[in-house]
């Protein structure tokens, strides 16, 4: 079957080349590698929030037959070395180990991993392990009493934005607020270790393969030669996967003590703690403008959730200072250190919550000049970065806007709110809002080997996270070498392949992409030396497994490449961002966190998005409906529109999900997430999404990378929330500042 | 997880003779219970599998009293022609339960004993006297949007999770149970227990005795009924509010009513003082709403849920005119 046009080439939607093997069961993920004579984790977990295990007995836990290990702090006795959080310059996902002491810094602590024959005996002994404690009160929650707003940057000033806030005509001031949220992979979080002649092999689910494997190396002291990661599938990762999770340092360290491969899939209830999650924020946004609705302030101070043992924070300044044209533009953010796991990235970690708040204003803002929101947007977008002055590789959100207001039929709608009503009295609202995700980049490497039969590879240790990676890399290499897409072979997710960046940023296809197209490139050359026999190699080009000639005539590549020692070209491209210093690169090709952008020296590089909701709201009983969704983008050059779009369909879904449903319940008495299984933590079914979409805009931009590609993994998720609140409010009249909006909100 | 004997049943009695033994489970689609058993919730040793029993599976809706087999699945039920006609509420009730794959695997006699989805009853660490009795309540001062307005006490406040157990209790429903010293019908209003001095005690069945039957009286309140399912997320959800409403009408007036709340009792909830407040009158929204209004006199709202005791009302209201207008 091929329902593939054309060659498979850069622009073509190409069918994603790992469907059929996901669709037959056939991809395997990380904990469906066999390794011989396995032994099996369980995880038991701290039942409080705060304090130190006063009584520990592994006893009965070590009775079960066929139990092998029972590791706790007692008998752990090992560190992370060296090696330690990500945002100190690590790769962990938390400076703390646990095990590493009988301290409980959060409730879901792991306090033992017990190591079996079977995996039932694992789960049997670990419940087994009896375990007392002090306790002493947590707070797992922002808005606990007692707790102090940390300064967690300097902030971002333009002008005098206080003064012109006080001065101005109109003028908005409101607080909006977004809940802790949990990735939910439906791939569990799982790592199966295996030791042999001191090397280290581990399979997990991974979106930074060559970042494990150099934490892992420092966490054990051993060369990075010595460790392999491999994670060719991951089942869903948003983030969570990028970092390295406790559980995959103690499942390595019990493996090695064993002599034994250990493997462990973290249960679903456990990954709430074990993994990282969305902090919850709070967001005070204050906008004024003149009467004709010119910004003349832009005010954003962020709180965010951060943890006692690990400063984070994620504030979405760095895009909402430059959303709009103000001369004023004050920027704040804060952290509320809680007693919870170490929050993490999640898909649009600074964008997703801080744009809820923000769009929604510029909603409020509409409301109060009787200005229509897109045109409110349009009238107010910035000619160049209103923070740097610098100008953008590309912004298309004006146009995004026109064409997303024409193809929801944004015209019908009476501003009215509460004035759309259908026939049986369902109320209807239309709301919009703004996308737009920073295009970073970092080095990666890629290499490209080309056969004789035109059959070519590509290697590169970046990953696909479900997003069409695999396709998109090897349309990039089919593009340059002139060859069809089904003849390229592309090797992901795995450390032994040349770096590739982290999966996270939405960078993949932008840098290791250019890596790709960079190797490609220096294939084709070699091809075109081999055959040049004086003739311009400027003028050569190659297509349908020939090369063209300045003359016109044809050589095969089979000809050429037969003829060679060896049978192929191969090549091997390092690529940076054009702003990157080699030192910076060098770190990143070494598994180190280094990005570029999106502010560079001589432009600014985002995506952007206008997005556009339909909500139907029961008159009576007050649900909340997503009816249907338009998203416009525009993230630079699409190399496949068929998975680009699918990554931004499931971005806007997701974004409708987190409206009305996500949020991860805390009790606060007992300072823990409450609602730790997919029965209670509710996230979009197929029945609550209607009408998806989603088109992107032709948009050029020959600045941002070599290929041209800007964000598309995160961008779709951003300004789906105040879309979808600021049609509840034109629905009902009903201003609602808190996701997720719930019927007992509109009652 | 523990190690446990799983057996199949060759007979009802020889079930009913396994089942007396203590730490005993009756098992039949499983849906629920090998949920309650991953999560270390069911304490079973012995597993006594009867899915596949013959005979226990049939539906007979042709006399005075419909007869439900314990062991027909929910998803064939719903699509049975006579009960889609004449007892919708019923049929509602099985299609906006759980997924269709749920449905197909789940049986009627299972589905009326499934547990509640309270977290810290699921969570297998909070206090629960539910789980273990004599811990605490951790929803008294804790998450309890999900908790119940009726049936509690000061040691549980859980909500029961079913909707067909809802729908039933707007109707003359009972329940037959098979043990080893025979079968005996029980009102199916006394069948669940509400939440006394043992929250872990749900119904009256003991070990060794089995649900074999629900019997329904005919009624032609049963043309006029409907179940509506409030819930946070279009499908796959549990109920926040849930009404089942059958009436008989002369003209728009209501000359009898039958009213079941869920999603806010401990156990399926017959609300007479919404049916008191439809019976005589000429039913409108505004007479549909103070029936509602009525079921909720006497709900007792905790911190987070007494949002509930409108939108339950509102549920009712709606149930009531959508009963009106089937035919």
């Amino acid at each position: 079957m091929d329902i593939n046009m054309g060659n498979g080439g850069i622009g073509e939607p190409v069918v994603r080349r790992d469907a059929m093997a996901k669709a037959l069961g056939l991809a395997q993920y990380a904990a469906d590698f066999p390794h011989e004579n396995t032994a099996y984790a369980a995880l038991t977990l701290s039942k409080v929030a705060r304090g130190r295990i006063s009584r520990l007995d592994t006893a009965a836990a070590e009775a079960v037959a066929g139990v092998r290990l029972v590791l706790t702090h007692r008998s752990l006795n090992e560190s992370l070395g060296d090696e330690t959080f990500v945002m100190k310059g690590g790769h962990m996902q938390s400076s703390f180990l646990p095990l590493s002491s009988d301290e409980i810094h959060y409730a879901g602590q792991i306090v033992s991993l017990t190591i079996a024959d079977t995996q039932e005996a694992a789960e049997e002994a670990a419940r087994l392990v009896a375990i007392d404690y002090t306790t002493e009160p947590a707070s797992a929650s922002i808005d606990d009493a007692g707790l102090t707003e940390e300064p967690a940057d300097s902030g971002i000033d333009v002008g005098d934005a206080e003064a012109a806030f006080a001065a101005a005509e109109v003028k908005v001031d409101a607080t909006y607020l977004t809940p802790a949220q949990h990735h939910n992979p439906i791939e569990l979080y799982a790592a199966a270790a295996a030791w042999r002649d001191g090397k280290l092999l581990i399979n997990l689910p991974s979106q930074w393969v060559m970042g494990t494997r150099a934490g892992l190396a420092k966490v054990f002291g051993i060369p990075v030669e010595d460790v392999q990661v491999e994670s060719p599938y991951v089942g869903g990762a948003f983030g969570a996967k990028a970092s390295i999770l406790p559980h995959v340092v103690l499942v390595a360290m019990a493996a090695r003590r064993l002599g034994r491969p250990v493997k462990l899939v973290v249960p679903r209830e456990a990954g709430f703690t074990v993994g990282s999650f969305r902090p919850a924020a709070r967001s005070r946004v204050r906008l004024a403008a003149t009467r004709e609705g010119k910004l003349t302030a832009v005010m954003h101070d962020e709180v965010g959730q951060s943890a006692v043992i690990d400063h984070v924070a994620f504030p979405g300044m760095e895009a909402t200072s430059k959303m709009y044209a103000s001369p004023n533009i004050r920027m704040r953010s804060a952290t509320v250190a809680t007693d919870v796991n170490t929050p993490g990235f999640m898909r649009a970690p600074a964008e997703a919550p801080s744009f809820f708040g923000f769009e929604s204003a510029m909603d409020e803002l509409a409301v109060s000049l009787g200005i229509d929101p897109v045109e409110l947007r349009i009238m107010n977008e910035p000619a160049r970065d209103p923070v740097s002055g610098l100008p953008w590789s590309s912004r298309s959100l004006v146009e995004c806007y026109r064409r997303g207001a024409a193809l929801f039929g944004w015209s019908a709608r009476n501003a009215k709110p509460g004035s759309m009503v259908a026939a049986d009295g369902t109320l209807i609202g239309y709301g919009c809002a703004t996308a737009t995700y920073p295009s970073a980049m970092a080095p990666s490497s890629a290499r490209v080997r080309l056969a004789a039969d035109g059959s070519c590879v590509v290697y590169c240790a970046a990953h696909d996270v479900g997003t069409g990676a695999y396709t998109v890399l090897g349309q990039v290499a089919a593009d340059v070498l002139g060859v069809p897409d089904e003849l390229v072979t592309v090797e992901m997710g795995h450390s032994r392949h040349p770096s590739g960046p982290v999966s996270g940023g939405s960078i993949t296809t932008g840098s290791a992409g250019s890596a790709v197209h960079m190797a490609a490139r220096a294939v084709r050359e070699r091809l075109f030396a081999t055959v040049a026999g004086g003739q311009d190699r400027t003028k050569m080009t190659l297509a349908d497994r020939h090369v063209v000639l300045p003359d016109g005539s044809r050589r095969a590549i089979s000809d050429i490449i037969g003829g060679l020692p060896g049978g192929v070209i191969e090549e091997q491209a390092d690529w940076k961002p054009t702003d990157m210093d080699d030192k910076t690169m060098r770190q990143g090709l070494a598994g180190g966190m280094a990005f570029a952008g999106p502010v560079g020296e001589t432009h600014v590089s985002f995506s952007f998005g206008a997005q556009f909701a339909e909500v139907r709201i029961d008159p009576l009983l007050r649900t909340i409906r997503v009816a249907r969704m338009v998203g416009v983008f525009a993230c630079g050059r699409i190399i496949n529109p068929r998975t680009a779009r699918s990554n931004l369909m499931g971005g806007m879904i997701w974004g409708a999900s987190s409206a009305l449903l996500e949020q991860s319940q805390v009790d606060r008495a007992r300072g823990r997430f409450a609602n730790t299984d997919l029965a209670s933590y509710h996230f979009a079914a197929n029945a609550d999404i209607g009408e998806v979409v989603v088109e992107m805009l032709d948009e050029h931009d020959s600045v941002v990378n070599a290929i041209g590609a800007k964000a598309v993994g995160e961008v779709g998720i951003v300004g789906v929330p105040a879309a979808i609140a600021n049609a509840v409010y034109h629905a009902t009249g009903v201003r609602v500042r808190k996701t997720p909006i719930l019927m007992e909100d509109l009652l | 997880m523990r190690p446990f004997l799983y057996s199949r049943a060759m007979t009802l009695e020889q079930a009913m003779s396994e089942a007396a033994q203590s730490h005993a489970a009756i098992m039949a689609g499983g849906t629920t219970l090998v949920d309650l058993m991953r999560g270390d919730l069911a304490g079973a040793e012995h597993v006594i599998d009867i899915g596949h029993l013959p005979g226990l599976a049939k539906v007979e809706l042709d006399g005075p009293v419909l007869r439900f087999g314990a062991l027909a699945r929910m998803a064939d039920v719903a699509e049975l022609p006579f009960l889609k006609q004449n007892y919708p509420a019923l049929v509602e009730s099985l299609q906006l339960a759980a997924s269709q794959q749920i449905r197909n695997a789940a049986t009627l006699g299972g589905n009326l004993l499934q547990r509640t989805r309270c977290v810290y009853f699921r969570d297998g660490v909070s206090d629960c006297n539910k789980r273990v009795p004599g811990s605490g309540c951790a929803a008294l001062d804790g998450e309890d949007r999900e908790m119940a307005l009726f049936g509690t006490s000061d040691r549980c406040v859980a909500t029961y999770p079913g909707d067909w157990g809802t729908a039933l209790a707007a109707f003359d429903t009972s329940v037959e149970i098979s043990s080893a010293s025979g079968t005996k019908t029980v009102k199916f209003a006394d069948f669940h227990v509400a939440y006394g001095d043992d929250p872990a005690r749900e119904s009256i069945l003991q070990p060794g005795e089995i649900v074999t039957a629900i019997l329904v009286q005919a009624t032609p309140a049963g043309r006029h009924s409907t179940y509506v399912k409030v819930r946070d997320r279009q499908s796959y959800a549990y109920a926040v509010t849930s009404a089942a409403v059958a009436l008989e009408l002369d003209g728009d007036r209501v000359t009898a009513a039958r009213v079941s709340v869920g999603g806010v009792a401990s156990k399926p909830w017959r609300a007479p003082a919404a049916e008191a407040a439809l019976v005589g009158k000429v039913l409108n929204e505004a007479v549909a709403l103070d029936a509602g209004k009525a079921a909720f006199a006497d709900a007792r709202p905790l911190r987070h849920n007494g949002f509930k005791i409108d939108l339950g009302a509102r549920t009712v209201a709606r149930a009531a005119m959508v009963a009106k207008g089937k035919h």
